[in-house]
């Protein structure tokens, strides 16, 4: 029976090929996808691991056993180029023994450093001056892959004398090199290490579980159209390949032959399937290992697949095909007088709409009555408003497509119209699955890109003005307040003044640097405050208590000619201004229009004083930008953290978002031809189904126009229905989330999001419209004549 | 070139047609003469080329050789589009089987030629309508294809193909796939309407009950026709 089942595949002509074709491909785009997410997952794992010797001294990095290895002078900080975050550290070696960092093959000895492949591209192609005069020494050698989470990580390893960095505040001494990521740093209550440095690396990588929730949400959202697909090919040219097992029972086969010839034929497209989705996997293996799903490109290599995935899959694709065939057959009675199929199948209940009524009314009490205090409260309500509608949108997909097209084939006067809305209407279950798989993805993905726009908008605000966004602060001493200041790269501590000298000669410096036109030096005054409450300064955001706010002195001439940070008051020689030189506990106020506190301070006495922070007001070029940088962290001030401005600091906090935002856009994009494919084939399977009465049509002078409006609309309804109604609660749930969650006004996303939104539907419409041929092949006047 | 005008009383006409289907011939010389009001039946065994000739005279298919003329204008000159125009507007069709869209109730069914020639939703499904009590089918109005019998679904086609009043009505072997006692039931119900209205058949069968229901019979044979009752071909 399996040789003749494997002749039938093959000789059944040329529809029978086009159907296992199709099979194949709607198989092997599902395995090929399965593979890309489970090697993605894997690849997760290994990013993750390569991260870890970055939390080497950390406070949430368990310390270092006693194993008689000298110890290593380890001290860690952050820099950035043009926003992008560089890993740098600098080490000491105390002796033979001392442990190396992965990827190099010595630590580095003083004059010497090491740098990644990206890093070391980069220095290459930007002056020196902007960017390599940062790092003493010379390079000494390339950080091997293995020790890199991406291939476009920037990580930087310098070689220090033991007496240079002993005097550094924020080194540590260790034996051994972190090999795990910690589960929750930057919460106090996890630190496990009382010695380490409450540091965190710019780049951090991120606990295995939360990085593997998202990823188990795309795939899902990706394979499930690719599965709705799949069942979707199956059902092309069911009826003749029914009616010829119905023929094959006259002659005398058991309902078992006949069920073991479907799984037969259902094996062999599962199997031409899986060479297919291996192939599939392969070809996309480079360009999705160049998708940073997780903040940061692949290696290729590292899109791997275990020996047991490859098995799984390679057994269990074509096992479950057969399966499925085998359960569909029982879904049809096939005897030797024909298939007795079911009458039109019972219209799908009005109940079916509660759970999404109940999701958007729990919504709406959220935003009528407020969202809960506590986090937690806010994510158990969100969650469950979203999961609610979403489920909901699922089980009244079917009911609304019914009542939709009831309500149009009721009043409409076309025939296309009325025949397409009729088809819908008819069984609402079949139409709206072919298209269920981009509620999924639509409704996600828009309310993640509109969630992410208002969140990357609300930081700016909350960061600082546009006036001010293009100010490099260098914080050279920590205030109080500064310690507070926990964000990637930057250090915890003691405040420290930074010294008095040679202030006058950098800012000499800094001034000639084409397009930066201001520079300010923010004196240490020990004991200075602004009163608190002074525009908002000093107001705990959740305690709402008042504390007087540390402050420096600058001088008022420096001030003018950076107006983005306020003014003196008019006379005064010098004002008090915080002392953290601006970089961020201003939260969103626009300092232009603040009048600064005079200061009694004396001009000779000012350059006396210690330094907290240098602000440089450039234009925001990259050349500008770079340069000022480089020459700040290259003065003999014990810079605290990178220097940075408000443009970095968005761009690292809004890093993460974008990258999903990013892949946002991979599973729109994937999903929407996947679900113009689906319709397709059950337009093409609806056109062999409707063959004759189509083809009667058109010989009795229906134009062919016609019967392409009935395909087009059969398809493009759902579709555009589906998407609209998806997008839409899409956008009503961010617009919820952002006025409750975020506090904010939803922010609507920018143009990409629109235009793939849009390419993807016209790729789909452009599927749909490939049937097109095959209405004017079948329909033709051949068809419908008497043999 | 096109050879003498019918005269006025001739409404469509088969001029020494030739038609092939890849290697086989299907029509070889073939010619008919249909007056207006008149119901021919074509009649023939398998294979013979009579329904080949239908298609040629409702412009369906285009001969490879001769001429067709309807109301005294070329049909097979004609575009394609200008043809699919005369068969919504003009022409009627009852076909064997399979003509209903399933998805569409009875009165969408009937209403189907007159929605698809511009008219408006309503008048059209109130024409439709109206052919239910005459043709036996009062209260099947909202029924789907599937839920009629053979005979039912048949004479909801007879009443789609004379909704629009065509001048002439082209059936092909319309009780084929129906008993004796429903195809003479078809065929009475037909034969009362067209003769009401004055309507032109065509009808082709093989068999010579149903063929008895015309005013003329020609049987085609080979791809040729001969008469064999009433006017010359």
């Amino acid at each position: 029976m399996i040789p003749l089942g494997l002749r039938l595949v093959v000789s059944g002509g040329r529809e029978a090929i086009t159907r296992l074709m199709i099979l194949t491909i709607a198989v092997g785009l599902g395995v090929g996808l399965l593979l890309t997410a489970v090697a993605a997952t894997n690849a997760v794992s290994t990013w993750n691991g390569r991260n870890a010797w970055f939390w080497t001294g950390s406070a949430w990095a368990p310390p270092s056993p006693a194993t008689g290895a000298a110890p290593l002078w380890w001290h860690p900080s952050g820099d950035t180029f043009h926003s992008q975050p560089i890993d740098r550290f600098d080490v000491a070696a105390t002796g033979a023994s001392s442990p190396v960092p992965p990827g190099i093959p010595r630590d580095p000895a003083p004059g010497q450093y090491y740098a990644s492949p990206a890093l070391v591209a980069l220095m290459r192609g930007t002056p020196a001056n902007q960017l390599a005069n940062r790092y003493p020494g010379h390079l000494a050698g390339v950080i091997d892959d293995a020790a890199l989470p991406s291939p476009n990580s920037l990580v930087l390893i310098v070689g220090r004398t033991p007496a240079q960095l002993a005097q550094s505040p924020d080194s540590i001494q260790v034996t051994s090199v972190s090999t795990t990521v910690p589960g929750d740093p930057g919460n106090p209550d996890r630190e496990v290490n009382p010695h380490g440095l409450t540091y965190m690396p710019p780049n951090a990588g991120a606990p295995a579980s939360a990085s593997d929730l998202i990823l188990s949400v795309v795939a899902l959202a990706i394979l499930a159209p690719v599965l709705i697909f799949i069942a979707t090919a199956t059902r092309l040219s069911a009826a003749r390949r029914e009616a010829r097992f119905a023929a094959m029972r006259l002659a005398g086969a058991t309902r078992a032959q006949v069920s073991l010839l479907a799984a037969t034929e259902s094996t062999v497209a599962g199997v031409a399937g899986v060479a297919a989705g291996f192939g599939i996997f392969f070809l996309l293996r480079t360009p999705v290992a160049g998708i940073p799903f997780i903040g940061a490109p692949f290696f290729p290599s590292e899109l791997s697949l275990s020996l047991l995935d490859v098995l799984v899959v390679a057994i269990g694709v074509p096992v479950a095909a057969a399966v499925a065939a085998r359960l569909a057959l029982h879904r049809v009675r096939i005897s030797p007088l024909g298939v007795a199929r079911r009458a039109t199948p019972k219209p799908p209940r009005a109940w079916r709409v509660v759970p999404l009524l109940a999701g958007l009314a729990e919504l709406g009490f959220w935003a009528v009555r407020g969202h809960p205090a506590s986090i937690s409260g806010q994510v158990q309500a969100f969650v469950s408003s979203f999961a609610l509608i979403l489920v909901g949108l699922f089980i009244a997909g079917p009911w609304l497509t019914m009542a939709a097209a009831r309500t149009l084939a009721r009043w409409t006067s076309r025939p296309s119209t009325l025949i397409a809305a009729r088809r819908l209407g008819d069984d609402p279950r079949a139409a709206f699955r072919a298209v269920s798989g981009l509620v999924l993805a639509l409704f996600i993905t828009t309310v993640a890109v509109v969630a992410i726009t208002t969140q990357n908008a609300k930081g700016l605000t909350q960061w600082g003005s546009a006036a001010e966004a293009n100010v490099l602060t260098d914080q050279v001493s920590a205030s109080e307040q500064v310690a507070q200041n926990n964000g990637p790269g930057a250090n915890g501590g003691t405040a420290v003044p930074g010294p008095a000298a040679p202030a006058g000669p950098l800012t000499a410096q800094l001034s000639r640097i084409p397009g930066v036109y201001g520079v300010l030096v923010v004196r240490a005054d020990p004991g200075l405050t602004i009163p608190g409450r002074f525009h908002d300064l000093g107001v705990n955001g959740i305690t709402g208590q008042v504390s007087p706010v540390p402050a420096g002195v600058v001088s008022c001439a420096q001030l003018a000619t950076l107006p983005a940070l306020g003014r003196c008051p008019a006379g005064a020689m010098a004002a008090a201004v915080p002392a953290d030189g601006f970089n961020g506990p201003l939260s969103g106020i626009d300092a232009t229009t603040l009048t600064w506190p005079a200061a009694n301070v004396p001009a000779a006495r000012l350059a006396t004083l210690g330094v907290d922070a240098i602000d440089v007001g450039t234009n925001g070029s990259t050349p500008a930008v770079e340069e000022a940088r480089t020459l700040l962290e290259s003065a003999p001030y014990p810079g605290r953290s990178t220097p940075s401005t408000i443009s970095d600091i968005v761009a690292q906090d809004n890093s993460t978002d974008n990258d999903y935002q990013q892949l946002a856009n991979v599973v729109i994009l994937v999903s929407l031809p996947i679900a113009g494919c689906t319709l397709a084939a059950g337009i093409a399977a609806g056109l062999a189904d409707r063959k004759r009465p189509f083809s009667l049509l058109r010989l009795t002078g229906a134009r062919l126009a016609t019967l392409r409006r009935v395909v087009a609309l059969e398809g493009a309804v759902p579709l555009l229905s589906v998407a609209a109604v998806a997008i839409g609660t899409g956008f009503g749930a961010a617009a919820l989330y952002a006025s409750e969650a975020e506090q904010h006004p939803m922010v609507a996303p920018g143009a990409p999001y629109y235009l793939l939104t849009a390419g993807g539907i016209i790729v789909s419409l452009g599927v749909i419209a490939a049937t097109f041929p095959l209405l004017q092949r079948i329909t033709g006047p051949e068809a419908a004549r008497n043999e | 070139m096109t050879a003498d005008r019918p005269s006025s009383e001739t409404i469509t006409e088969a001029r020494n047609l030739y038609l092939s289907f890849g290697e086989t011939p299907a029509l070889r010389g073939a010619s008919l003469t249909v007056q207006r009001g008149e119901s021919v039946a074509v009649m023939g065994p398998s294979g013979s080329g009579k329904s080949t000739l239908l298609h040629c005279l409702a412009g369906i298919l285009v001969p490879d050789e001769g001429e067709v003329w309807y109301d005294g204008q070329r049909l097979d000159t004609v575009s394609d589009d200008r043809r699919s125009a005369l068969r919504r507007d003009r022409f009627g069709f009852v076909f064997q089987y399979g003509q209903l869209v399933p998805e569409l109730t009875a009165e969408e069914n009937v209403a189907l030629p007159l929605l698809l020639s511009g008219t408006r939703r309503g008048p059209a499904m109130e024409a439709a309508r109206a052919w239910f009590p005459a043709l036996g089918l009062d209260g099947l109005e909202r029924r789907r294809s599937g839920e009629l019998s053979g005979g039912q679904a048949q004479r909801v086609a007879l009443a789609r193909g004379l909704v629009a009043d065509p001048e002439v009505l082209f059936a092909d072997e319309p009780t084929g796939s129906l008993d004796s006692v429903a195809g003479e039931l078809v065929m009475d119900l037909l034969t009362a309407a067209v003769r009401t209205r004055g309507t032109t058949v065509v009808l082709v069968t093989h068999d010579a009950r149903v063929a008895a229901y015309a005013d003329r019979e020609v049987i085609v044979r080979d791809g040729k026709v001969s008469t064999l009752t009433g006017a010359a071909p």
